[in-house]
C-alpha cells in the first residue's frame, strides 16, 4: 500500500496541471524520474556541491527544485503549443531524457538497470534531528517499539508508510492551497477558456508556466519519496512514459480535475491488483481452491481451465484496469470523486453529512 | 527499433553490418567514402520505409477524424503477431523462397481485411459516442484500447506457451534467405531485406496515394480534413466516411505490423505496441498531421537520421549506445519548436 502514496502523488501533480489548466503533460514521468534520481544520485555523493550523507529531506527539496527549474525550461517552449502538440512536445522531451538517462555511465555501471543506494537507510524528518527522522525503506526502514507510550509496535513497513503519508498529505495541503487560492482560479479559467482569461488581463503563458513548475516540484517528491522507499531507480520505473500512463490512467478513474481523485484512482488501481494477484485470498487463489478439479482441468480452447486462471486472472490487472479505464471515459468522465461531487453538490465533506442525516430522521 | 527495452538487439544487428568485411571496407578508407554514404543512406531510405508505413494510417485518421489514435501501435503489434501466425502455419521447411514470399503477401492483404473490419467495428461502438466531447478524451479512450489489446495479446500468448516479451522467433526464421544477403547496387552492398521494405513501403504509398486522391473516400478525407462542417452541409455522410477511415488507418498500421516481422531490429513481441506508437508520432508530428506528403518526407528524414546515427554510433566515432533514439525525439522536439504545424502541416489542423 506504500505504492498509494508515492503514486497517489504522483498522479495529484499530473492533474495539478493537467486537471486543473487542461494541458496534458505527457512528459510528467521526467520529473519524477529526476526526483528519484537526484535522490539516489545524492545519497551516493555522486552531485557535485552535495556531499554524501546530507539528510534526505534536504536532497529531496533540492531534487523537487531542480525538477521544477526542468519544469520552466520545458513548459518556457511547449506552452507555445497546445491540445495534441503541448502532449507530444513534453513527451518528446521526457523520451529525450529517458534514452538520455538509460545510457549515461555516471549513473551507475549499468545505466540501462538503473541505480541504487549505497549507503544508509534515508529518513524523513527534521534534517540533523535523530530523534525526530524516521528511516524509510522497505528491510532498511526504521521500526518502532510502544509507541509514545501505549504499547503499540510499528514494524518497519508501517513507520514507511506513516513517514512517506506525512509527506504525501503534506503535499497535499500544500497543493490544496494554491488551487483554492486567486492563483488556482486562474488555472481553472485557463482551462474553462484560455482566450477569455487573457481578455481579462491575466498573463496566462506566466500562469501556465508557473502550474508546470509547482506540478514538477511535486512530481519530484513523489519520485524522490520513490526512491528513498525502493533504494533503487531504473529508468523504465521513472522517466518512461508508461509511468506517466499509469498517472494518467489513476487520474481519469479517481476524478480529473479534483486534486484529491488521483489517490482514489491509485487505491482502486492497488486494490485491483491486490485482489487479482496470488497472495493471501485473491481472486486467482480463491478459483484455484475453490474450483472442483474436474472444473479446473475443463478443456477450454486446447487450455485447461486452471491454466487459464494462472495466465488470465494472476496479476492480470492492467487488463481489467484498462476495462474500467475505458468504460470510465465512455460513462463516468468525471471519475470516482468528481461524480460523487456533481451528485451531492459540493465537497464530499461538506455535503455528505447533510445527505446521511436524512436517512437518520 | 526497440525502443525501450532491447538496445543491445538493435546494437548487436548494427554491430554485426560494420563488422561485415566490406563494409569494414567501405569506412576504412576515404576513397570508399562516398559509397559509404551511399549504403548509409539506401539503409535510411530503407529505416524510411518502415517508419512510413507504421505512421501513415496514423495521420490518414487524424486528417479527417481530428483523433489521435493511441491504439496504432497495439493493431500494429497485433498485425505483426497475426502475419507471423499465418507464415509459421503455411511454411515449411521445404517451402520456397517465392511461396514464401506469395504467402507473405497473403498474410499482409488476410490481415488488412480483418483488421479494417475490426477498426471500423471499434470506430462504431467506442469513438462514435464520444466525438463531441474534447480530444483529450479520444486520446484517453484509444489509450484505454491499447492497453486492453496490449494485456489480452499478452494473455492468448501466455496461454499459446509463446514468451509475449523478447521476439517470437518462429515467424522470424520464415524469412527466406534471399531477403537476409546482400546485394550489389552500383557497387554498394545493399541488405536486400531494406530493398524489400522500400518496396513494399513504395506500394503502400502509391496505394494510399491514389486511395486518396482517386476515391471517392479519398475526395472526402481531403474535403474533411479542410472543413468537416463543410461537407457535412454539403451532403457527404461523414459519419461514414469516419468508419471506413479509422477502419482503414487501423488496417494500415496492422501492414506495417506484418512489414517489421522479417525485421531483425523489430520483429514481434508485445513491446512494439509501445515503440510503434511513439515512432509513429514522430513521424506523423514531423510531418504535419493529417498531411500524406508530410508523412513521406517525414519518414526519410527519420530514416536517415536514424542510419546514419546508427553508423556513427558503430564505427565508434561516437559512443554515445541511445545516440539514435536521442536524436529521433530530438527531432520531433525541435520541430515542435520551430514548426509546430510539422513539414507541410495545415496550422489549424489539430489546433495549436
Amino acid at each position: 500500500m506504500v505504492v498509494v502514496l508515492y503514486m497517489g502523488l504522483f498522479a495529484m501533480s499530473f492533474d495539478f496541471v493537467s486537471g486543473y489548466t487542461g494541458y496534458l503533460s505527457f512528459g510528467h514521468a521526467a520529473f519524477y524520474g529526476t526526483g528519484a534520481y537526484f535522490v539516489v544520485l545524492a545519497a551516493n555523493g555522486q552531485v557535485p556541491g552535495i556531499p554524501g550523507g546530507t539528510p534526505f529531506m534536504i536532497t529531496l527539496v533540492l531534487g523537487a527544485v531542480l525538477a521544477g527549474l526542468l519544469a520552466l525550461v520545458i513548459g518556457s517552449v511547449s506552452f507555445r503549443l497546445t491540445g495534441v502538440y503541448f502532449a507530444m512536445i513534453t513527451l518528446g522531451f521526457a523520451q529525450v531524457i529517458y534514452e538520455l538517462i538509460r545510457s549515461w555511465g555516471y549513473v551507475s555501471t549499468n545505466p540501462t538497470e538503473g541505480a541504487t543506494v549505497s549507503g544508509d537507510a534515508l529518513a524523513i524528518g527534521v534534517p540533523y534531528v535523530d530523534a525526530l527522522s524516521l528511516d524509510v525503506g522497505r528491510l532498511t526502514g526504521e521500526s518502532v517499539e510502544n509507541l509514545l507510550g501505549l504499547g503499540i509496535d510499528l514494524s518497519a513497513t508501517v513507520v514507511s508508510y506513516y513517514a512517506l503519508g506525512i509527506v504525501v498529505v503534506v503535499c497535499y495541503f500544500a497543493m490544496q492551497r494554491i488551487v483554492h487560492s486567486p492563483f488556482g482560479r486562474v488555472m481553472i479559467a485557463i482551462r474553462e477558456n484560455e482566450e477569455r482569461a487573457r481578455a481579462v488581463g491575466y498573463a496566462t503563458y506566466r500562469f501556465k508556466l508557473a502550474a508546470f513548475a509547482v506540478s514538477g516540484f511535486f512530481g519530484a517528491i513523489a519520485g524522490g519519496i520513490f526512491a528513498a522507499y525502493s533504494r533503487s531507480v531504473a529508468p523504465d520505473g521513472t522517466f518512461y512514459f508508461l509511468v506517466t500512463a499509469d498517472a494518467l490512467i489513476t487520474t481519469i478513474v479517481g476524478g480529473f480535475g479534483t486534486l484529491a481523485g488521483p489517490i482514489y484512482g491509485t487505491l482502486f488501481n492497488q486494490g485491483l491488483e491486490d485482489v487479482l494477484s496470488t497472495e493471501s485470498g485473491g481472486i486467482a487463489t480463491l478459483l484455484r481452491e475453490g474450483l472442483p478439479a474436474s472444473a479446473l482441468e475443463a478443456d477450454l480452447f486446447g487450455v485447461s481451465l486452471e491454466l487459464f486462471v494462472n495466465t488470465a486472472v494472476d496479476g492480470r490487472a492492467p487488463l481489467y484496469l484498462g476495462i474500467v479505464f475505458v468504460l470510465f471515459v465512455l460513462f463516468v468522465p468525471n471519475g470516482i470523486l468528481g461524480t460523487l461531487r456533481d451528485r451531492l453538490g459540493g465537497t464530499v465533506g461538506k455535503r455528505l453529512p447533510d445527505h446521511l442525516r436524512r436517512y437518520l430522521r | 527499433m526497440s525502443l525501450g527495452t532491447l538496445p543491445a538487439v538493435v546494437d548487436a544487428a548494427a554491430l554485426a553490418s560494420a563488422l561485415d568485411p566490406s563494409a569494414l571496407l567501405a569506412t576504412g578508407g576515404a576513397v570508399d567514402g562516398l559509397r559509404t554514404a551511399a549504403r548509409v543512406l539506401a539503409e535510411g531510405i530503407g529505416k524510411g520505409a518502415v517508419y512510413f508505413t507504421i505512421a501513415v494510417g496514423l495521420t490518414l485518421v487524424f486528417g479527417l477524424m481530428g483523433v489521435l489514435n493511441f491504439a496504432h501501435g497495439a493493431v500494429a503489434m497485433v498485425g505483426a503477431y497475426l502475419g507471423g501466425l499465418v507464415l509459421v502455419i503455411v511454411v515449411g521447411a521445404n517451402t520456397g523462397t517465392l511461396a514464401t514470399i506469395l504467402v507473405f503477401f497473403v498474410a499482409l492483404a488476410l490481415v488488412f481485411a480483418v483488421t479494417t473490419a475490426a477498426g471500423s467495428a471499434m470506430e462504431v461502438t467506442l469513438i462514435r459516442p464520444i466525438y463531441d466531447r474534447t480530444p483529450t478524451y479520444q486520446i484517453l479512450l484509444t489509450f484505454g484500447v491499447s492497453l486492453i489489446i496490449e494485456e489480452v495479446a499478452r494473455i492468448v500468448l501466455t496461454l499459446r506457451g509463446i514468451q509475449p516479451d523478447p521476439q517470437w522467433q518462429a515467424p522470424m526464421a520464415t524469412a527466406p534467405d534471399v531477403l537476409l544477403g546482400r546485394t550489389q547496387l552500383f557497387g554498394v552492398g545493399v541488405r536486400r531485406l531494406y530493398l524489400f521494405e522500400i518496396a513494399i513501403g513504395a506500394v503502400v504509398a502509391v496505394a494510399v496515394w491514389a486511395f486518396l486522391t482517386k476515391t471517392l473516400y479519398g475526395l472526402y478525407i481531403r474535403a474533411g480534413s479542410e472543413d468537416t462542417e463543410m461537407v457535412q452541409a454539403l451532403g457527404v455522410d461523414v459519419r461514414k466516411a469516419f468508419t471506413v477511415v479509422f477502419g482503414v488507418g487501423t488496417g494500415l498500421a496492422a501492414v506495417g505490423g506484418v512489414l517489421l516481422m522479417w525485421d531483425p531490429i523489430w520483429g514481434p513481441s508485445v513491446l512494439l505496441s509501445i515503440d510503434v506508437l511513439l515512432y509513429a508520432f514522430v513521424v506523423v508530428i514531423i510531418g504535419g498531421l493529417g498531411s500524406f506528403t508530410g508523412t513521406l518526407a517525414a519518414a526519410g528524414i527519420v530514416g536517415i537520421a536514424d542510419s546514419v546515427t546508427t553508423w556513427l554510433f558503430t564505427t565508434g566515432i561516437v559512443t554515445f549506445p541511445g545516440l539514435s533514439e536521442v536524436t529521433i525525439f530530438l527531432l520531433l522536439v525541435v520541430m515542435l519548436i520551430i514548426r509546430p504545424q510539422g513539414l507541410y502541416g495545415v496550422e489549424e489542423v489539430g489546433g495549436h
